[in-house]
């Protein structure tokens, strides 16, 4: 997609007012599109050719044109890039002001969105700050003599009721996730025309800081792909009763899970509840640990193929599934356990 | 209403008619208005009445998910609403056989005659389950919108009027945080709200509360059902076979008795009802029906059989003089709601149905004319009165208050009854709340083995409770809200031995045994079946049942 026309990218040209055209926010990340972005496009493409009006995009960030050439070869009829320091990551404030100046200068009638998080966050500001209306999270449009109705879903979808965005442009809309589709991209030869846009902010104007990039620590687990597993259940008692379970895990490199009780008690969080309300798993080894094995957690692990049970009970359910059983006191077998198997792996 | 989640705005939504649960006297409801709109186009053109502007309202996530009876039902008033409702598919069976036994131990004594309110020919043996499945097929081929997995939980009042309803908040986590997938609720506004919640709606519940609605009135009493569908090998039982057995296992202080009912050729429907005005706190439904199965006469029956669903439900027994006045500013009560089931007959879905059909009727007229008044809106409480609802109540209004005294003293006030129009000693009997018969401990009569399931034939409670297919969500706040655990745990401990434990039918209360040996009350709402007997029958009537998240809870699948 970024044969062709390097040389034009980087080059500004004159102002091209799109008044009663078509502009799409595209996002991105160190240069690369998002999913959504695509989307928007489509959408945005899809809009204007119905309408039989221009099409352009804005793009902001600090990697803003680097993510404008993956975008030339795309039916558009201008791409517009706005770096600036203060657009370096992703405030609302800056994002509001920048777009709100593009907007103001290009003058299209409608501006389309992807219903994204980031979207949700600022496109009402935007949109205030414009005096305009914005058409959230819709399904799809239609247009009949030049005039576009917007489907949104309400209750829980329903119904879908039709928006007519009235009055002085521009309109905002943002369209659901999945609505409009990447393939359906329209392509041109001609590369489309950079224009950038250098946003100058003043600091003062962005009230928030953005901090580092969340991301979440550890993936939620996913048990299924565990070939070990050890299962706790009621008969630990208490959280306490977790470090001698996870000495456990560790030594056999397994994952630790844990029947309903546990989880309700919060000694273990909720991803690793297995059984009717949980995960369903099916690893090489599972090992029940003070887990009475009613039907709510055997249908969660019994297509494990060798399951070791202890518990003190002996009518625990768990035994009638069981491939080896031992009765006792999980306190006293695990250690036993860890000696064991620590033992045999000092021996490979 | 938590204050993390109250700024969120909530959308409101004007509708003509709301109906609070689709069961039969709900779907009944709302049929009936579709049938009268349409009937009204033939002969007008300009009505201004739209059947999309009639939202049904159900917690369960499928239509009939939350509907469970016996059940054997008599056909008048759906033969009214569906004239054809054989050849339409209805899923019922005729009644092949009737017998009425006297269940001991071991042995078991067939009545020679059937009281006459008791015989069945002519009725249909159904799951409740299917036949309000079907009925919502009806309905929304009728063009009436169903909202499978939206609860009301909140009744809308404005000086003194009912003016709609608000649905759950989605998405909130137990400590009542939004989630990432937080929705409010919305606010449906409506002209008239029927409440068809089934028995003790919570709504219904805001409203009798809301409006002192039981003053004056016979306090509800009520019974659980707890059942089970087995399926046995063919031939064990006559397809439309019913039997009614009374007696063992329960005491002859209880009120109650079991059912068994041949549904098809190789499903069979069983099943317990327990007054819930019981005395020995340690008296657990789900264990008595796992009883009830040992007897040789079900053993006979179900053996290599094996069974397919469970589930539980309370049943409104109070009858006549505790039906909850049925028409008041902006809404109706009908069905199980308001207390509509004859328990003489074992049968409250006729009733349920007509109420339903009766209300429609009442709306129709206000919506023609636009007014929604009071005055208006009474029309449904004459209605009612002026059909065979009032007589078929009348005749037993005494009934389940004679059997206070147990089965032998309520057997005579029956047959007194009967020979005086229902009256028997007095005008009114009157009656105590079931959850103050309760005895204490100290007082109570000492606890009987407890049955060992054998995993076969008799089942503990949380397998049982699998088979209800109950599932919610589990990160959301507890449904069942205690005033107050310190009473739980110090007082009800000792005063009754914490009796939720034993009539839950789902294993929702538990005494967790403590590292110090100590006991102490754990509850697991997830495991609930929405049977609302802990909101019945708690001593000390500190359990609230609200709506878990939508969506949530039992299915019902044949029950």
């Amino acid at each position: 997609m970024l044969f062709g026309c390097p040389d034009l990218v980087l080059q500004a040209r004159g102002i091209n007012l799109m008044k009663d055209g078509v502009l799409v926010f595209v996002d991105q990340n160190n240069g690369k599109l998002n999913q959504a972005s695509w989307e928007a496009l489509a959408a945005g493409q899809e809009l204007a050719a119905k309408l039989g009006c221009k099409v352009s995009c804005a793009i902001l960030g600090n990697s803003a044109s680097v993510a404008g050439q993956e975008l030339a070869s795309a039916k558009l009829d201008q791409v517009c890039v706005a770096e600036g320091k203060s657009l370096l990551s992703y405030t609302p404030d800056g994002y509001t002001l920048a777009l709100n100046e593009i907007i103001q200068s290009l003058k299209p009638a409608w501006v389309v969105f992807n219903h994204t998080y980031q979207v949700r966050d600022f496109a009402p500001k935007l949109a205030t700050s414009l005096g305009s209306g914005l058409a959230s999270d819709c399904v799809g449009f239609k247009v009949k003599d030049q005039q576009i109705t917007l489907l949104h879903q309400t209750f829980q979808g329903k119904f879908i009721c039709e928006v007519e965005l009235t009055g002085p442009g521009p309109h905002l809309l943002s369209f659901q996730a999945g609505i409009f589709r990447r393939d359906s991209i329209r392509h041109q030869l001609k590369c489309a025309p950079v224009r950038t846009f250098s946003i100058d902010i003043p600091p003062d104007q962005i009230r928030t800081q953005p901090e580092e990039a969340f991301r979440e620590a550890k993936q939620s687990v996913d048990l299924t792909q565990a070939s070990i597993i050890v299962g706790v259940g009621r008969g630990i008692k208490g959280p306490e009763g977790l470090d001698v379970v996870g000495k456990l895990a560790e030594v056999l490199g397994a994952e630790i899970a844990a029947s309903r009780p546990v989880c309700d008690n919060g000694w273990l969080p909720m991803d690793r509840q297995v059984g009717s309300s949980g995960q369903t798993i099916a690893p090489k080894l599972y090992l029940a640990l003070g887990i009475s094995g009613a039907i709510q957690h055997q249908v969660g692990m019994k297509g494990s193929q060798t399951i070791i049970a202890v518990n003190k009970d002996t009518e625990a359910p768990i035994f009638e599934i069981a491939t080896y059983g031992i009765i006792g006191d999980l306190f006293e077998v695990i250690p036993l356990l860890i000696k064991e198997i620590e033992k045999l792996k000092a021996l490979d | 209403m938590n204050p993390n989640t109250m700024t969120s705005p909530r959308e409101t939504i004007e509708a003509d008619v709301i109906i609070v649960g689709a069961g039969p006297a709900g779907l009944a409801c709302a049929l009936r208005l579709a049938q009268l709109y349409m009937n009204s186009r033939k002969t007008e053109t300009t009505i201004s009445i739209n059947p999309e502007n009639i939202y049904v309202l159900e917690k369960a996530a499928e239509i009939g998910g939350h509907s469970l009876s016996g059940a054997v039902i008599d056909p008048c008033s759906l033969a009214e609403l569906i004239p054809n409702f054989l050849k339409a598919g209805a899923p019922l069976t005729p009644v092949t056989k009737d017998s009425l036994r006297y269940f001991t131990s071991n042995r078991t004594f067939q009545f020679p005659i059937i009281p006459p309110f008791l015989r069945n020919r002519g009725n249909y043996v159904t799951s409740l389950n299917r036949l309000v499945k079907w009925l919502g097929l009806k309905a929304e081929q009728a063009g009436i919108n169903l909202f499978a997995g939206f609860s009301a939980t909140e009744l809308l009042v404005e000086d003194g009027r009912v003016v709609g309803v608000r649905t759950d908040d989605k998405g909130i986590d137990r400590n009542g945080n939004p989630k990432s997938n937080f929705q409010p609720g919305y606010n449906l506004r409506a002209k008239v709200v029927v409440l068809a919640e089934g028995v003790r709606g919570s709504l219904t519940k805001q409203l009798t509360n809301q409006f002192d609605l039981e003053t004056g009135k016979n306090p509800q009493t009520y019974a659980i059902g707890v059942k089970e569908l087995w399926e046995i090998p063919p031939g064990r039982l006559k397809v439309g076979e019913v039997v009614h057995t009374t007696g063992w296992p329960l005491s002859n202080q209880q009120f109650g008795g079991g059912f068994i009912y041949g549904l098809s050729a190789n499903e069979v429907s069983l099943g317990l009802v327990a007054g819930l005005d019981y005395e020995d706190p340690r008296f657990d439904p789900q264990e008595a029906l796992q009883q009830f199965k040992t007897h040789p006469f079900i053993q006979k029956l179900l053996k290599g059989g094996q069974m397919i669903r469970y589930g539980a439900k309370a049943i409104p027994e109070g009858g006549y003089f505790s039906l909850l006045p049925t028409a008041l500013e902006g809404v109706l009560t009908i069905g199980d709601a308001a207390g509509f089931l004859n328990s003489r007959r074992l049968k409250g879905i006729h009733i349920a149905i007509k109420t339903g059909m009766l209300a429609a009727e009442t709306i129709f007229k206000s919506l023609l004319v636009n007014d929604f008044s009071l005055t208006r809106l009474s029309e449904f409480e004459k209605k009612w009165r002026a059909s065979w609802i009032h007589k078929e109540l009348w005749e037993v209004r005494n009934y389940h208050q004679g059997f206070q005294g147990g089965l032998w003293q309520g057997i005579l006030h029956a047959a007194f009854q009967t020979a005086t129009g229902g009256r028997g000693l007095w005008k009114r009997y009157l009656s105590t709340p079931g959850h103050l018969r309760l005895k204490k401990l100290s007082k109570a009569i000492p606890n009987k083995p407890k049955l060992k399931a054998d995993g076969k034939l008799t089942f503990d409670k949380l397998h049982d409770v699998y088979h209800s297919g109950t599932t919610h969500v589990e990160d959301q706040p507890s449904h069942l809200r205690i005033a107050d655990y310190d009473i739980c745990n110090e007082r009800c401990i000792r005063e009754y031995g914490n009796p939720c434990q034993y009539f839950c039918p789902a294993s929702v209360y538990e005494m967790e045994i403590l590292p110090d040996e100590s006991r102490q009350l754990k509850v697991n709402p997830s495991n609930c079946i929405h049977c609302k007997t802990c909101d019945i029958m708690d001593p000390y009537q500190i359990i609230d049942w609200v709506c878990p998240e939508s969506g949530g809870g039992p299915r019902f699948e044949g029950l």
